[in-house]
């Protein structure tokens, strides 16, 4: 027998019941305990997050350069010199190009090598534990390696091609920077591979053993049970990997080849990015801190966070024709 | 498996074991591609200077320069640069671990109004771009004089993250309630009964929140690049920076201090693997 207890509103003691059914709702400690564990978020969240966004929606209507005092509200100047400034549209397509190609590949090459993976085959432990290794590699360290491997002169990939016979290929810069920052993204696509490989583990094989007794192949398994089991995670990753994908910044920075030559340096400085690498927040940062227009970034800032929602509200549309969900999506209660 | 196995004809059982082999050839040639570039590093940081600077390219170094090693470590100031990435990435991974505890088990095992909508909330908020807040919040910062210091990463730490608090409300709300009804009759308070009680339950979920912290911080680029500068910052801006001799760029002794770089991570990686996969998992697997 369970004994499930209640507080008395009116003492405050706890009461005792004997074989109360579950799920219906009772009080039994003040609510502000509740505020009280979840306080470290609330607070976090409007000093870190709230604070920061709304401040950067006040610098954005002003001219601040980010070390004078002096500065003048400039109404939405920035706003209309964004939308008449070629370099923003030319980034902002870069951006949508890089996220077209890349998102795509990524959750198509995760969902393949994971379909790959599921199948009860020797060695998979090792296959699955190489794939997903990139994934947990530091970023600065995955540029570095990448800039080792696709160097044009001392590069492992144009060793291998002057092996075969060919012409060294200038990798790192225009207009092969490009193929470089979208292979740089693919090889971390092992993350991902482990979400769907959990996700394919799920499915019940009773469900596929009953369709393939009925006569459905491989293919029609994979397109009426394992992909729409799938749906959800698929969804939920396309939305993750959009929002990483069109605020990419780093990779780029890291990409760009050093003024000097060689792997390194030059990585906090905008300036060198490639053409082809020139993303949207490249500019971005490049405003503050290359050119310490402060206001102005920071009204490129918010131009791509209300880029950002419109393209999640379009995709999370969508999602009610393609995503399937088989149960409750809200798992609160148990 | 228990299920009988459908009929399968000879012709049938060659092809698949066919496939199979093409399967396992595929697998090996993608599996070297994904090696490539962390196999290249390490035989780079092995390359001599004059060799590393060579277009006569060789997989293999023709001499082993171990010396490179020894190099990347005194170049620079590595010792320093480690001591800050560890500070920080441990400063940030206790404190998020322990607020986000706080702040899951908020979620999973108390009530209040507007509980719902927060946690909806907060789920939101992941996916506000990063990048958005981080540039204002070092305008603020500088403004309050917290820049090239450990105090954002303690505040970033105190916040928790929707993340971790996402991980520690599912392991929360796993458990069964009549633990924390038992310690109500007996007047244990809710702080002791999440501190003593239900905190010792949900061990390895501490582990994956305190290294998916840790090797977050250890990887992390742009923060450190933008709110630390100089020789106060951390081993990844370093590697980013590189190293040079008289303006000449070193590759080979780069390549050696990545390897050092990376090791931490990977070794984790490789004791932890579990941890790594369940965070993952768990994020993808809620919607």
């Amino acid at each position: 027998m369970t004994l499930l207890t209640r507080q008395d509103p009116a003492t405050g003691h706890p009461v005792a019941r004997a074989g109360r059914p579950r799920g219906r709702r009772w009080k039994r400690y003040p609510t502000w305990k509740f505020y009280a564990f979840v306080s470290p978020w609330v607070i976090g969240c409007l000093a870190l997050t709230a604070v920061p966004m709304g401040y950067a929606l006040l610098l954005s209507f002003t001219d601040f350069d980010g070390l004078s005092g002096n500065w003048r509200w400039v109404g939405l100047d920035n706003y209309t010199t964004a939308f008449h400034d070629p370099v923003v549209w030319a980034s902002l397509r870069r951006t949508g190009l890089y996220a077209l190609i890349a998102v795509p590949l990524s959750l198509a090459g995760g969902l393949g090598l994971a379909l790959l993976l599921n199948q009860r085959l020797r060695a998979m432990g090792v296959f699955r534990t190489i794939f997903y290794l990139p994934s947990v590699v530091p970023v600065v360290a995955t540029a570095l390696m990448f800039k080792l491997v696709f160097d044009r002169d001392t590069g492992l990939v144009n060793g291998i091609l002057a092996w075969v016979g060919i012409d060294a290929v200038p990798w790192l810069i225009d207009p092969h920077a490009f193929t470089i920052l979208i292979m740089l993204s693919l090889w971390g696509l092992g993350g991902g591979m482990v979400i769907f490989l959990a996700g394919l583990q799920a499915i019940p094989a009773e469900l596929l053993e009953a369709a393939s007794v009925d006569g459905a192949g491989p293919l029609r398994r994979f397109w009426h049970i394992t992909l729409p089991v799938l749906s959800p995670m698929i969804f939920f990753q396309l939305v993750l990997t959009l929002i990483t994908t069109l605020q990419t910044l780093v990779q780029p920075l890291l990409l760009a080849p050093a003024v000097s030559g060689g792997a390194g340096g030059g990585a906090t400085d905008a300036t060198h990015v490639q053409q082809g690498d020139f993303l949207y927040m490249v500019n971005v940062y490049a405003q503050f801190f290359s050119y310490q227009k402060y206001g102005y970034g920071a009204a490129l800032l918010w131009i791509l966070f209300l880029v950002i929602l419109a393209v999640t509200a379009v995709v999370l549309r969508s999602s009610t024709s393609w995503v399937h969900y088989e149960v409750d999506q809200d798992g609160s209660e148990q | 498996m228990t299920t009988p196995k459908l009929t399968l004809s000879n012709r049938d059982a060659l092809g698949a074991r066919r496939g199979r082999r093409l399967m396992y050839a595929a697998l090996v040639l993608l599996a070297l591609v994904f090696l490539a570039p962390l196999v290249w590093n390490a035989l780079y940081a092995l390359k001599s200077r004059s060799e590393s600077a060579s277009t006569d390219v060789h997989v293999l170094p023709q001499s082993a320069e171990w010396g490179n090693f020894h190099r990347a470590l005194t170049m620079i100031d590595f010792g320093r640069y480690t001591v800050t990435t560890f500070m920080l990435a441990g400063i940030f991974a206790l404190l998020v671990t322990a607020s986000s505890a706080l702040v899951g088990f908020g979620f999973a095992r108390l009530r209040g109004r507007g509980r719902k909508p927060l946690f909806t909330l907060m789920l939101a908020t992941t996916m506000v771009p990063q990048i958005l807040t981080v540039i204002p919040t070092y305008v603020i910062f500088s403004k309050l004089g917290l820049v090239n210091t450990y105090w954002p990463w303690v505040l970033w730490g105190l916040a928790a993250s929707p993340f971790h608090v996402f991980l520690f409300r599912q392991a929360f709300a796993g458990l069964p309630r009549e633990l924390e009804e038992a310690a109500i009759l007996d007047g244990c308070g809710y702080f002791r009964i999440f501190w003593q009680i239900l905190l010792p339950l949900v061990r390895p979920v501490i582990a994956t929140s305190i290294i998916l912290a840790f090797t977050f911080v250890w990887g992390d680029f742009i923060t450190p690049a933008i709110f630390l500068n100089g020789d106060n910052t951390t081993l990844g801006v370093a590697m980013a920076a590189g190293y040079t001799d008289g303006g000449i760029t070193l590759n080979n002794v780069l390549a050696a201090g990545t390897v050092f770089y990376v090791l931490p991570v990977l070794v984790l990686f490789f004791v932890a693997q579990r941890s790594f996969t369940r965070g993952v998992a768990t994020s993808g697997l809620k919607g």
